[in-house]
């Protein structure tokens, strides 16, 4: 036993190299006549012929080296013959690059192998111990051959099955190691899968990449013939280590019997690490009781060693009321006494010990699966012991429906159904819009709510295809799909300014500026920042109907006037456009555009003035590299080159400007770098200019996701349509979602934010030296 | 002073229908792209969804109104289906599910309701309730014209081959497609030695005083035996029904053709020792006997032994045909001692002698009105009383001839509700969708849904639909994925699904398919017994009561595929397939047992996150992804983000989901893999308020 372990621990140490480091390696180098000479001692040699060294065979020469310590310890040296110097004819052979390794034994070569097999320590030692020990562990691959060795073995001999699904593994190494040890002992089987695991009770065979089966056919009576011997399994990773412990366990008598405390038990069990279980055994039950053991024994195989403890023995000060007891492995751990009704009841309780990462790691994922991780669904779940003031708003039935909507001004409807989330969340939302109405004071919009799980027939005939979907409905007229952003102050906004007069006819020039800059665009400048004011020479003109109809679509998002008139020249020439045209005001400190009109379709022209409502830029045509324009830059020249980059961006798809754009979102992010570090000085004033440079980062990264996804095409168009309304729409997130208070902070804040998202996101595409850039 | 006026007005209907039925008449052709066979339920649901697509049809019923079984059936005038008003809810299609005998229609009040408040209607009510939709709805039927003789015309013409239909008068009508909805109709009956002993349930009397102090044997035990049995137990001495196999429970079996609770007071009777009883034993191999040939003698010793004379004189008694070969073959019908069984067995079951044998085995298709040509087989299945037909209700070998309605059943017989009106009433619909395709090329009506639309879709379906409730494992609703939208395609006959394209005219997608069933689990359980409902969501598979479940293909299963599926299953073995857990209620809204795994079910199918993201979040996904989760793509993208309000933002941010920020490691950059996003970011959205 002693020198098992001995075995052992050399193993281990070589193993873990620890004990070799500092010592000079055992790999020899032949010459010619030393190795004629080694060849005639009859011991065995595993020998390297090499000529030149490439870093694969330098690798390999590395790893040879490490395993010449090991094989040392199996008796079997280590050589390396170089051929450049030596020549032993038929091993060195004339190629440049020697890729055969051999193992001879008494002058003979046993067997060689290609360096590609025998990679590393695991593989050399693995292979040479397989080869070496070819005669002792047999290969099997089909049922039929194991039950011959079955046969064969049984009542003189057990077997240890072992299974490597590759060769050369670490596994496969442990396993050789062992059966050099124990290969008079025990008959050794090797198997790389197949149907021998079936036998094994392995369900799915391409799981399992090596496992340990050991067969009891000493004790099988050989008169069963067909009967295979009863296995147990190694249930641990196949190390040297585990399969010592498991072969003395399977040793080990199944159940022992004491007749002392338990705690004084002192079994080979304890020394292995394995926990053992007490059965506490009264006089008149011992029959009964050694079943049940042997029972559990048998069960528990190879897990957790089995002692009958004799109750009625005057050592023995078991409370009575206990009829079990397991004790830990481990220095000093205690005793546990417990109550077992039943088997399983044991079984489980040390299936739970030794697997208890598994059993959490289940329970884990079910109690994550039981997490909502949708954050509106969470949120809005969250919030379900809230109920919703529903009586702010009309709760509108099949019945009520029409009526309803047939009798005020403006009935806003929202359709959702109650299991979807982001209904929900909005209907919160939605609610607030209804108190902010009557704070306004507005009387004429109907603020209603239809559920669609309940009123089906109107949401079919509504043709509503989505949740939520919100519609204006006006009498008399089609409704007005509201297409916003869903929270409280957009709804709002889209609410007062459904409720305006679209188009504002004008009639003077004085309106006109009025409704630029004057009164009329201050008094409702809050909702509607952005006006567009329609120029025509005369109410005649044919373009006048479609600009009303345009103007018509466009309730709610913005104010739109129209201005038919000779007059109307003054403006055009002003703006140096040509006639229809419009004019896009933002207000009085803003700037004013204008394009000409090329007049349709109704619904070109919505596009068109949809467009024309972004922040528009102008064209500079230089593009400034990285870091040159390090912290002095003026500020007003930033703003050109990140507007530029936008309009380039927004404007077109063409593939020559996706092919500068990386140059220009780098551009783009020294620009807010040193944006940034103006701040101080001009917070007020640069307000504006981040916002749009942190539009055009969206709009190029908006614009790059397409460049990428053009193979995508089913998603094309509907990107498209981002790109082009993101600008605004992303200044319109800000404004919407922060208090008007701080609003000047936080695009700052958010641009910090926003960066840290960019350097720490791993896979970022905006990845910009900003050192250069604040230096 | 009302009735006069009406009286005159039905008087004037009439004659105008009579004007128009003449004008017919004398129509030489007589032509009609459809033909309906029989006024009844199916043959008026049919003529409602022509009548509405506008096609040239005519419904023809030989009697003088709709409905004409119902004025017999169930000789006992109660319905069993149900007519459940009251469900608490407002929502139609909902209420369609609770509701046996309606037929579909788009007038909201065009229900059984209007004639009956009864749960289980009056039997006269059915035909009044027909009579009513047929009003209403202005179908063209044509009353009093008897087919005698359908055969499928000669010549083809290139619109088809046509069936050629002949009336009573020798009148011929020649039909493009022809629409069988005649019911079953004829008794159907066994022969045995005295079958002719043997009174039908067609025509007993049903009066219970007539079977007063009588022993009763009812030859069946379904719907009609019990009712039978029910109507007489207080009257009838002893009751007893035989039939092959045992009686089957509606609910248990979930088939409403099995016995239903509502008549099975018998099955009380029986095992509370009550004289009554069921006996098993096969119909083919028994023979009924009269003891009556020894009348003459018995009536001689009238006085002497009355009693015993009443007792037997012209009794029923029920032995094997085998018995009376063995003892004589020519008297055999005579009652000896060695013709009974008891001789043989003195304690066999049925040894005492009955006042009457009835006869209650149920209908069967009436196949004698059709010519070689035009007569669909037998079906396999249902001891081949009804026509074998295709998935899609075509008679096998019969083009353009289509069985609607109880004589359908075949395909789903003892499984599924097709057989009954509340079945049917969405067959027919299924077949009138697959006519305006083959012969009107317009496809199977879909609706286009955005993919982060359709999981709140299939919700609504699972929660209201009607259709697949009723004819659970047999119409499914097909979705066709198409990357980020799909076509949602109602109530398709799932067995019907190799052919989908060419019944459906919708294309597949590389992307695959999607099918909603709802079903009873497959695990036979006590009904009633403990651990008969799944609570627990992750184990939603085993559930045992009515449950959807959604099937994923990534392409259509071959008509191989749908022979070999597993047995008991609607459909063969998907790439992905996913139980929505049993509700109590039949109400799927939970976010957490329902909609969260029906989400992620959804996510494994598409390859993508269908999470919804507040604007904040997909801001932040914009800029540091290549592609924004879907939601963010086809909301916050085009200008139609979710903007949360204080208290939701606070609750997301307390749950840890919101993303971005300082100091966290980023998430996962890949959105369509959602579970890395789960932890990521925890601390995050708190910098950044802080912040603010």
């Amino acid at each position: 036993m002693a020198w098992f372990i001995c075995v052992i621990i050399l193993l281990l140490c070589s193993k873990s190299e620890q004990c070799t480091t500092g010592n000079a390696s055992k790999l020899i180098e032949h010459t010619a006549a030393h190795f004629f000479e080694k060849m005639q001692s009859g011991k065995m040699y595993f020998i390297y012929f090499g000529k030149q060294v490439n870093p694969t065979i330098g690798l390999f020469i590395e790893q040879l080296e490490k395993s010449a310590d090991v094989l040392e310890d199996y008796g079997i040296s280590v050589a390396k013959v170089n051929c450049t110097n030596e020549h032993i004819a038929k091993y060195c052979t004339g190629e440049k690059l020697m890729k055969k390794v051999y193992l001879f034994r008494g002058g003979n070569v046993l067997k060689s192998f290609d360096t590609d097999t025998v990679f590393d320590v695991n593989a050399i030692v693995a292979h040479v111990l397989f080869t070496v020990l070819f005669d002792e562990v047999r290969y099997v691959h089909t049922i039929a051959e194991l039950q011959s060795v079955e046969r064969a073995a049984k009542g003189k001999a057990d077997i240890v099955l072992g299974h490597v699904q590759v060769l050369g593994l670490p596994e496969h190494r442990a396993l050789m190691e062992t059966a050099f040890v124990y290969g008079v002992k025990y008959q050794f089987v090797l198997t790389t899968g197949g149907p021998v695991l079936t036998n094994m009770g392995v369900d799915d065979i391409s799981s399992l990449t090596a496992g340990l089966w050991f067969l009891h056919c000493k004790g099988a009576s050989q008169s069963q013939h067909s009967d295979p011997c009863p296995h147990t399994a190694l249930r641990r990773a196949l190390t040297t280590l585990h399969i010592y412990t498991f072969l003395q366990l399977m040793e080990a008598p199944l159940v022992s019997e004491a007749s002392v405390e338990p705690s004084e038990v002192n079994m080979v069990h304890s020394h292995l690490q394995v926990p053992l279980l007490f059965l506490f055994s009264q006089p008149h039950t011992v029959a009964l009781d050694r079943v049940t053991a042997q029972t559990l024994a048998w069960r528990l195989r190879g897990q957790v060693g089995l002692v009958l403890i004799h109750r009625e023995s005057p050592d023995v000060k078991i409370p009575l009321e206990y009829n079990a007891a397991y004790r830990l492995p481990g220095e000093g751990s205690e005793v546990k006494y417990l109550i077992l009704n039943n088997l399983e009841e044991v079984i489980d309780l040390f299936r739970d010990e030794s697997t208890p990462e598994e059993e959490e790691e289940d329970d884990d994922n079910w109690a994550t699966l039981d997490v909502l991780d949708d954050e509106v669904a969470e949120s809005v779940y969250r919030d379900r012991g809230q109920s919703l003031d529903m009586d702010a708003v009309t709760e509108l039935t099949a019945d009520t429906f029409h009526s309803t909507v047939a009798e005020s001004d403006y009935t806003v409807v929202l359709f959702y159904v109650k299991w979807d989330a982001v209904s929900m969340a909005f209907m919160q939302s939605y609610i607030e819009v209804s108190e902010s109405l009557e704070d306004a004071d507005v009387s004429d919009v109907e603020l209603a709510v239809l559920d669609c799980g309940e009123w089906t027939d109107v949401c079919s005939a509504q043709k509503i295809r989505s949740f939520p979907t919100v519609r204006l409905y006006r009498p008399q007229e089609p409704s007005q799909p509201y297409q916003g952003m869903l929270g409280t102050e957009s709804v709002n906004r889209f609410i007062m300014l459904s409720r305006l007069v679209s188009p504002v006819l004008l009639s003077s020039p004085d309106e006109v500026t009025s409704f630029l800059e004057g009164d009329l665009y201050q008094r409702h400048a809050a909702i509607a920042p952005v006006t567009v004011l329609g120029l025509f020479s005369s109410t005649a003109d044919a373009g006048v109907p479609v600009f009303k109809e345009a103007a018509k679509a466009l309730r709610g998002e913005t104010m739109v006037g129209l201005f038919a008139d000779r007059q109307a020249e003054i403006w055009a020439v002003e703006y140096s456009v040509t006639l229809p045209a419009i004019l896009v005001s933002r207000g009085p400190t803003g700037q004013t555009e204008a394009h000409s009109l090329n007049l349709c379709m109704p619904d070109q022209l919505v596009t068109h003035i949809q467009r024309a409502l972004l922040d528009t830029f102008s064209i500079q045509p230089s593009i400034e590299k990285c870091g040159q324009r390090a912290g002095q830059q003026a500020a007003s020249e930033k703003r050109m080159i990140a507007k530029k980059a936008a309009t380039v961006i927004n404007g077109g798809h063409s593939a020559h400007l996706m092919k500068v754009h990386m140059d220009q979102i780098q551009t783009l992010k020294t620009e807010i770098e040193s944006l940034k570090a103006h701040q101080q000085k001009e917070k007020h004033y640069l307000r504006a200019e981040i916002r749009a440079t942190a539009d055009a980062l969206v709009q190029s990264q908006l614009a790059l996701m397409e460049s990428r996804a053009v193979n995508d095409t089913v998603e094309e168009g509907e990107e498209r349509d981002g790109v082009t309304i993101h600008a605004r729409h992303t200044c319109e997130l800000w404004n919407s979602t922060s208090d008007r208070q701080t609003q000047h902070t936080i695009p700052f804040k958010c641009l910090g934010s926003l960066r840290n998202v960019l350097v720490f996101e791993r896979k970022a595409i905006f990845l910009c030296p900003f050192k250069m850039a604040s230096n | 002073m009302d009735s006069p006026i009406l009286l005159l007005l039905a008087l004037l209907v009439a004659l105008v229908q009579c004007f128009s039925d003449d004008y017919h008449s004398h129509n030489s052709t007589r032509h009609h792209d459809y033909c309906v066979l029989g006024a009844g339920p199916a043959g008026l649901q049919m003529g409602h969804f022509l009548s509405k697509s506008q096609r040239d049809y005519i419904i023809l019923e030989r009697n003088s109104g709709p409905g004409s079984f119902f004025n017999i059936y169930p000789r006992h005038r109660k319905l069993i289906s149900i007519n459940k008003i009251y469900t608490g809810r407002r929502n139609r299609e909902f209420n369609l599910r609770h509701d046996w005998n309606s037929l579909l229609s788009d007038r909201p009040d065009l229900l059984l309701q209007r004639v009956s408040r009864e749960l289980y209607p009056d039997a006269d009510s059915f035909p009044r309730y027909l009579s009513m939709y047929v009003k209403e709805l202005g179908l063209k039927v044509q009353y009093g014209v008897d087919i005698g003789k359908i055969r499928a015309s000669e010549s083809e013409s290139p619109r088809g081959r046509g069936y050629i239909l002949t009336d009573q008068r020798g009148l011929d009508y020649t039909c493009r497609v022809l629409l069988v909805s005649t019911g079953l109709w004829d008794p159907q009956k066994v022969q045995f030695e005295g079958s002719d002993l043997v009174e039908g349930y067609e025509s007993i009397p049903v009066d219970p005083e007539e079977y007063k102090d009588q022993a009763v044997l009812i030859l069946g035990k379904g719907n009609s035996a019990f009712e039978t049995a029910q109507s007489i137990l207080g009257r009838a001495s002893r009751i007893h029904l035989y039939s092959p196999s045992p009686v089957r429970l509606a609910w248990q079996t979930h088939y409403v053709g099995d016995l239903r609770a509502v008549n099975n007071e018998l099955l009380d009777t029986y095992q509370l020792k009550s004289l009554d009883g069921l006996v098993e034993g096969g119909l083919e191999d028994i023979a009924i006997i009269r003891n009556g040939e020894d009348e003459k003698k018995r009536s001689g010793r009238k006085k002497k032994c009355r009693s015993s004379g009443k007792e037997k004189r012209g009794k029923l008694f029920l032995t094997l045909s085998e018995l009376l070969d063995s003892s004589d073959g020519k008297n055999s019908s005579k009652v000896t001692a060695t013709n009974l069984p008891v001789y043989h067995n003195d304690n066999f079951s049925l040894r005492q002698p009955y006042d009457r044998v009835i006869r209650c085995l149920g209908f069967r298709f009436n196949f004698s009105i059709f010519d070689g040509s035009a007569r669909p087989p037998s079906s396999e299945g249902a001891r081949g009383r009804l026509p074998g037909v295709t998935a899609w209700y075509e008679g096998r070998g019969t083009p353009d001839l289509f069985v609607l309605g109880t004589a359908a059943h075949s395909r789903d017989y003892r499984s599924s509700a097709g057989g009954f009106v509340h079945g049917f009433r969405y067959t027919v619909r299924a077949v009138h969708r697959v006519l305006e395709l083959r012969y009107h090329s317009n496809s199977w009506p879909s609706i286009k849904l955005s993919i982060s639309q359709l999981q709140s879709w299939l919700l609504r379906r699972v929660n209201e639909a009607s259709g697949p409730y009723q004819m659970f494992g047999v119409l499914g609703d097909i979705i066709l994925l198409r990357g980020s939208h799909c076509e949602y395609l109602e109530e398709f006959p799932l067995q019907a699904l190799p052919q989908f394209s060419s019944l459906s005219g919708h294309q597949l997608s590389k992307h695959g398919l999607l099918v909603l069933v709802l079903q009873y689990g497959l695990n036979r359980t006590d009904s009633l017994g403990p651990g008969r409902a799944e609570s627990e969501w992750t184990r939603a598979w085993r559930s045992n009561f009515l449950h959807p479940v959604l099937y994923y293909y990534d392409k259509l299963p071959t008509e191989r595929d749908m022979r070999h599926r597993p047995v008991g299953w609607p459909l063969p073995r998907p790439k992905a397939v996913h139980h929505m857990i049993e509700d109590f209620l039949t109400e799927w809204d939970g976010p957490i047992s329902h909609s969260q795994p029906l989400r992620r079910f959804l996510e494994h199918c598409l390859h993508t996150d269908l999470r919804a993201f507040y604007a904040e979040s997909c801001f932040r996904f914009s800029l540091t992804n290549r592609k924004p989760p879907l939601f963010c793509r086809q909301g916050y993208l085009r200008k139609h983000g979710v903007v949360r309000n204080r208290q939701l933002w606070q609750h997301a941010h307390e749950a840890g989901l919101m993303l971005g920020g300082q100091d966290s490691a980023s998430p996962d950059t890949d959105p369509a893999f959602p579970d890395y996003l789960t932890q990521a970011g925890a601390s995050v959205s708190s910098a950044i308020n802080l912040d603010f």
